[in-house]
């Protein structure tokens, strides 16, 4: 028994020594890196269960909804719901005809529902948008702005392909000055001009300003992306559109706008999702979406200091976010495939 | 659409824009008279009054707003280039472990890539500067031998000397935009035909060599415009300067706004300014370009 004890050992052993040194130097290096970060990743976890998580558990309602009324709350929280509940059916859901042609609509009447919940009106107490704050402002900014840049972006891709002199000199214009300017400088800028070119008397609330500021910003990056799909749209599909007798318009619509989309989706994506995280910019101009409100947190007398709790939180949410955005554009780019066809 | 009617289009076009501009300009008059500001440049040779902590060239508050926003173009340019040169070693560097044979490192990357690229920069800054340097108890932090000495005031580095702010920026700055930079790299790596790669090694080159003289050369062209797209957005990036204190272009025309209300002048002076950064990083990428073309011939 002894000997196959101490048989098996040098057995071991000997299959170790040759693990670490006879077979390469790069198994012996993989080691050591897989050693280090096992180590990093426990000491990160005995961290994580440690330090004190009171900051985020006991502020979980500010972070969801700033200080919008308490007995108000289940608006936004029925947004979310809904919001969620449509992201499962477009990942998960069903393959029936008439729920995917719908699906894009469903999106699309989000964003008003959203709205109404949070501004109420029509039967819900008015809640000034001062009162929005957190996750929800977050998600109303970024949906409000994609919804509105989409379409414009896509016009404005048409206008800087068109034949036209005067458009086409416009829009690159406007798309060159536009990318040529950093975020923050529109946004700050989106709110100090644009009551000054409004006509007195008329006046646009922070939270639009900075939505209008946003679409403008990133409708210019979308039609650079969706001018890259329209541009690898082989010449003969035109082409055959005018055999068929379809004039410009239609060519547009049903031709061009529909490839160029399906190409330039997996770039549009990025730019949503940049577009989301760019949405903590505004916690520097004093609104209180997610970051803002982590900042009025932080300067609490009671949670002062715990920096690195809050951002690891912040950082996770942020990542959810995105992940499952960049998750519902792979699902679609796969349904708009052009073999599976509706 | 016809000549003339092409041309009947343009002129309605031009005379909508025409009078919609006139409405935007005639409200803007009126705001301003309203407000009392006025449009005019003459304040910029005003005593600015405010002290910048960071400045590369003399500077006093008594010295003008002009020279002020001058050296936040400087600061700007400063850590503009320094990261945009640690962001390419790191990216690079990221890059080839992403795409080599090492499958620990390959996991790693990918996961340091995405944890990276799906949290906002702002996020990423301020951890830098509020968990990484404004946290460090006892003051200092590591300290070799006076060579390298990191505390809560910086990094001094053989005797030169980064403020907190400055390398918090940079170092956010860099490790966010390597990330991207990997993924531009990894997308050029890939563009080489796979059988590049079957051709030097059956042709018993080593690994390494081939992959140094004979994948990489290759790759440069792909590169480039990804790379350029990348710097740019680096160069928009670092106006989040302004999240942790550092006082770049701006940061500054911020505080002029903040001091003077001209908000209509320092948006055209930020406009130009960027404008110029740009041409700056789009026309140096473009020498890379040819060189590298010429090179390749």
């Amino acid at each position: 028994m002894n000997n196959l004890n101490s048989n098996l050992n040098t057995n071991l052993f000997k299959k170790l020594k040759r693990f670490l040194l006879s077979k390469s130097k790069y198994n012996f290096l993989n080691f050591i890196c897989f050693v280090i970060s096992i180590s990093l990743t426990f000491n990160f976890l005995t961290w994580i269960f440690k330090s004190n998580w009171k900051v985020v558990t006991s502020n979980l309602n500010l972070y969801a909804f700033g200080s919008f009324p308490i007995n108000e709350q289940w608006r936004p929280l029925f947004w979310f719901f809904i919001l969620l509940s449509i992201t499962l059916i477009t990942i998960y859901g069903p393959k029936w005809n008439w729920l995917r042609k719908n699906l894009l609509f469903g999106w699309i009447g989000t964003v008003p529902l959203g709205i109404y919940l949070l501004n109420g009106g029509f039967g819900l107490d008015t809640v000034m948008t001062r009162n929005w704050g957190g996750l929800t402002l977050t998600i109303l900014i970024t949906s409000c702005s994609i919804l509105f840049s989409l379409p414009i972006g896509i016009l404005l891709a048409l206008c800087r392909r068109s034949s036209i002199f005067l458009i086409q000199k416009l829009s690159s214009f406007y798309i060159d000055v536009m990318r040529a300017v950093p975020l923050i400088a529109v946004l700050f800028f989106g709110q100090l001009l644009i009551p000054l070119f409004l006509p007195v008397g008329i006046e646009i609330d922070r939270v639009w300003r900075a939505i209008i500021a946003f679409t403008l910003f990133v409708s210019a990056y979308i039609a650079e992306d969706i001018r890259g799909g329209l541009q690898s749209i082989p010449k003969n599909q035109i082409e055959a559109a005018k055999s068929l007798g379809l004039n410009k318009f239609q060519i547009n619509i049903f031709i061009l706008i529909p490839q160029a989309l399906r190409v330039a989706l997996p770039a549009i994506t990025n730019q949503l999702i940049g577009l989301f995280q760019n949405t903590s910019l505004m916690s520097i101009l004093g609104l209180m979406e997610l970051l803002g409100v982590s900042r009025s947190i932080l300067a609490n007398p009671e949670f002062i200091g715990q920096y690195i709790e809050v951002y690891i939180w912040l950082a996770s949410v942020y990542w959810l976010f995105c992940t499952t955005m960049a998750l519902v554009s792979k699902k679609l780019e796969q349904k708009m495939t052009i073999n599976k066809g509706f | 659409m016809s000549k003339n009617k092409k041309i009947f289009f343009q002129i309605v076009l031009m005379f909508a824009l025409l009078g919609f501009t006139g409405i935007l300009i005639n409200n803007l008059i009126i705001n301003l008279t309203r407000t009392d500001i006025g449009f005019k440049f003459n304040w910029l040779i005003k005593p600015a009054s405010f002290s910048l902590a960071e400045h590369s060239l003399p500077y006093s508050p008594s010295d003008s707003y002009a020279w002020a926003l001058f050296i936040g173009w400087i600061n700007s340019l400063k850590v503009i280039i320094s990261s945009l040169i640690l962001a390419t070693c790191i990216g690079t560097l990221i890059g080839f472990l992403r795409v080599g044979k090492n499958s620990f490192f390959r996991i790693t990357t990918a996961g340091f890539i995405t944890i990276v690229r799906q949290t906002p920069l702002l996020i990423q800054l301020m951890c830098w500067y509020f968990v990484g340097f404004l946290s460090i108890r006892n003051n200092t932090f590591l300290n070799i031998r006076n060579i390298l000495n990191i505390s809560n005031k910086g990094i001094e580095f053989f005797g030169l000397y980064l403020s907190s702010e400055f390398s918090a920026l940079l170092l956010g700055l860099s490790i966010f935009s390597s990330a991207f930079i990997a993924e531009v790299i990894r997308g050029g790596i890939q563009s080489v035909p796979l059988g590049q790669w079957e051709a030097y090694r059956s042709l018993g080159i080593s690994e390494k060599q081939g992959f140094f003289k004979i994948i990489i050369p290759q790759a440069l062209p792909a590169f480039i415009p990804g790379l350029t797209s990348q710097y740019l957005n680096l160069a928009k990036n670092s106006t989040l300067a302004i999240a942790v204190g550092y006082s770049d272009i701006y940061a500054i025309n911020d505080t002029i706004i903040n001091q003077t209300g001209r908000a209509i002048e320092c948006f055209i002076i930020l406009l130009f300014s960027f404008l110029i950064l740009n041409l700056l990083i789009t026309k140096v990428m473009g020498i890379i370009d040819k060189s590298i073309m010429r090179s390749r011939i």
